[in-house]
């Protein structure tokens, strides 16, 4: 082989070497703008036209659709409810599937049993958890209210599904069953992942048990219940599944999230181009939460 | 200040059975090293007297009260671990301080007793900084400096200087010896090297397989092992072992090796061996042990061995030298200069004064 030659060879391979990089995430930056980018930027561009599905008209209305969005009362009540689901259902799941996971780091017979059991609410699509729910809330055939039935000693015609006041409890118990154990398995993980001489060295500096877990196991776990917090939160502001299996935002409009408040804006009220309006003011909010929260958890390291 | 006493201590992991039934007296004050290769049992001693582990069976007395159902916190010992376990979000100052926060100790003490601490090991300037942000000997300070701040009644090391390198482990080795020589606190230290545990210990205890193999101090088990295993694991590089024969040989008695020189046997140690004649031994020589005969003089207590070196190591202070006798590979430390080159021709004095003989079947030394 020649000098020549072998500098050809190892430009080659220089040159799939630097490369190769771009090479291998190019696939998913390409599907990342298909599916992410094209139809967000398209949003954008509808919400300010005059698109409904009802009729043919296309021509721009500037900031109309927004403007509108200031005076639409329905929607900011979505927005209220929403954030009351939020506001109830993340610190339950947090602290439940804290004390969960605690209690899962003692050794137990069929522990892994346990675990996988715990875990099936989860991996159930939100729609059948929704909808099973909804009949086990039944007020004449649903085992919630025979079961309580049992206890009070009289038979029991809660109507969970159509009372104002019952229909949150309702949705909050759907919710909490079903992402709990996420919460639980994300922080199993992290607490089985604390150093054990940590915990040591605090018993031998005389820590109680209460105070080794606020003092040293909390603040070691921090980061990652900082990212199971933000997972969820954002998994709950835009909570539908469950709600639309439910109640479909009913009795009224008590229970229309932001979510299915756009839905039925789009879908059965057919104004596109409000609902994209709506979508996109969403998505404004949410970027500036989670830059907002992830500045904080880099600060923290 | 404490006394320490184990009484029949097992300790069970599962089928293993990890300590068999140690009596250990642990004197006040002093500085006791825990040592053994690495499944001995030493760490898992150590965690039972801070109260990390379950005392399986027999008792663990501090000052003559059993404290097996005592947790560690009511102890009153602090513990250096091996992988420092610092408290990741905490500063070194908060690190340091954090025994004392639990014990209440007030704040204008604290801070005081903290810096008081880090001067000692001089870190002052480490005190803001976060673990993350230390080398690895800053850390194993931080460590020390975690430990030292408490005023407790025993202070355990469990492998502290494993994770450093050579260099900065030589520096830590003096400084935990001058703390101790200063503070005169009972101190247990765990090691697998026994140069640490030489150098620190006031006395060694050696275990292996869970049970005390001996314990004394230092030199005692350097110069009267009592078992082929003490012999080769205390002593840098370690002894060596030929197979011989105890003989009676004119008038005394000898050791013959395996190249059919006899080695005979000073006048202090014949009667000890005077039934043994005939007997197979091992005969242990230490490295350091040998000398180059140039004079060719007859010393008393000395026997002479004619060897043909192999591999010359020059240290500078010494020179190690690899010749074989009979099967056995052997390793002597000789003065500088004292070997040239393979190939050549010595003549070795052996210290039989300091030889121990063992009995092969036993593992014994007789």
């Amino acid at each position: 082989m020649t000098a020549t030659t072998m500098r050809v060879g190892q430009r080659a391979n220089l040159f799939a070497d630097r490369n190769f990089k771009w090479l291998v995430i190019a696939p998913s930056i390409i599907v990342l703008l298909v599916v992410g980018i094209y139809p967000l930027v398209y949003t954008g561009i509808v919400s300010f036209q005059q698109i409904t599905m009802m009729e043919e008209d296309t021509s721009w209305a500037g900031f109309m659709n927004y403007a509108a969005l200031f005076s639409d009362g329905r929607l900011w009540e979505s927005f209220g409810h929403t954030f009351l689901i939020l506001a109830i259902a993340l610190p339950i799941e947090l602290v439940l599937g804290l004390l969960m996971a605690q209690l899962f780091l003692e050794k137990l017979p069929g522990k892994q049993v346990f675990i996988a059991l715990l875990i099936i609410p989860t991996v159930i699509s939100p729609i059948v958890a929704g909808s099973t729910w909804r009949l086990m809330f039944d007020n004449q055939y649903g085992p919630v209210n025979q079961i309580i039935g049992w206890f009070a000693g009289e038979p029991t015609a809660i109507l969970w599904i159509t009372r104002p006041e019952w229909v949150y409890p309702a949705i909050l118990i759907c919710e909490v069953w079903q992402w709990t154990p996420f919460m639980f398995l994300i922080l199993l993980a992290a607490l089985s992942n604390v150093d054990r001489s940590l915990i040591e060295a605090a018993e031998i500096d005389g820590a109680s048990f209460w105070k080794i877990f606020f003092r040293i196991t909390l603040p070691v776990i921090r980061p990652v219940m900082v990212i199971a917090i933000l997972i969820r939160a954002l998994d709950l502001f835009r909570i539908f599944d469950i709600i639309w299996a439910m109640t479909k935002g009913g009795p009224g409009s008590i229970t229309e999230t932001i979510s299915i408040y756009t839905y039925i804006r789009a879908f059965k009220e057919f104004e596109t181009s409000y609902a994209g309006a709506i979508a996109f003011l969403v998505i404004i909010l949410l970027s500036v939460i989670v830059i907002f929260a992830l500045k904080r958890v880099e600060i923290a390291r | 200040m404490a006394g320490l006493r184990l009484r029949g201590v097992h300790k069970f992991y599962g089928k293993v059975h990890a300590v068999r039934g140690i009596d250990l007296e642990i004197p006040d004050q002093g500085f006791t090293v825990l040592v053994g290769p690495s499944g001995c049992g030493k760490s898992t001693l150590l965690r039972m007297i801070a109260g990390l582990e379950v005392v399986d069976e027999g008792t663990v007395e501090v000052d003559g009260a059993v404290v097996n159902d005592m947790r560690p916190k009511d102890r009153d010992v602090a513990m250096v671990f091996q992988n420092y376990a610092l408290y990741p979000h905490m500063s070194v100052f908060e690190n340091i301080a954090f025994g004392l926060r639990m014990r209440k100790v007030p704040n204008a003490e604290t801070r005081e007793r903290v810096h008081r601490a880090a001067e000692m090991l001089g870190i002052p300037e480490l005190l803001e900084r976060m673990p993350r942000q230390l080398s690895g000997g800053q850390r194993q300070h931080v460590a020390m400096g975690r430990a030292l701040v408490r005023d407790a009644k025993m202070y355990l090391f469990d492998e502290p200087l494993s994770n450093l390198d050579a260099q900065l482990r030589d520096e830590m080795r003096t400084e935990i010896k001058r703390l101790h020589q200063e503070l005169r606190t009972t101190m247990i230290y765990v090691t697998h090297d026994q140069v640490e545990a030489m150098t620190l210990a006031d006395r060694i205890v050696l275990l292996r397989d869970g049970v005390i193999e001996q314990e004394g101090d230092p030199l005692e088990l350097y110069e009267r092992p009592t078992n082929r295993f003490v012999a080769g694991f205390l002593g840098s590089p370690a002894m060596n072992f030929v197979p011989a024969r105890i003989e009676a040989e004119n008038g005394g008695l000898g050791v013959r090796l395996p190249d059919q020189t006899v080695l005979a046997l000073p006048e202090g140690r014949r009667s000890a061996y005077a039934d043994q004649v005939g007997k197979t031994i091992l005969i242990g020589m230490r490295p350091e042990h040998m000398h180059r005969d140039r004079e060719g003089e007859q010393r008393d207590g000395f026997g002479r061995i004619s060897v043909t070196v192999e591999i010359v190591e020059p240290m500078g202070a010494n020179t190690l030298i690899n010749f074989h006798l009979g099967e056995t590979s052997i390793l002597a430390r000789l003065d500088a200069y004292a070997a040239e080159q393979p190939g050549q021709k010595l003549d070795l004095l052996v210290d039989m004064n300091r030889a121990v003989l063992i009995d092969p079947e036993s593992q014994r030394v007789i």
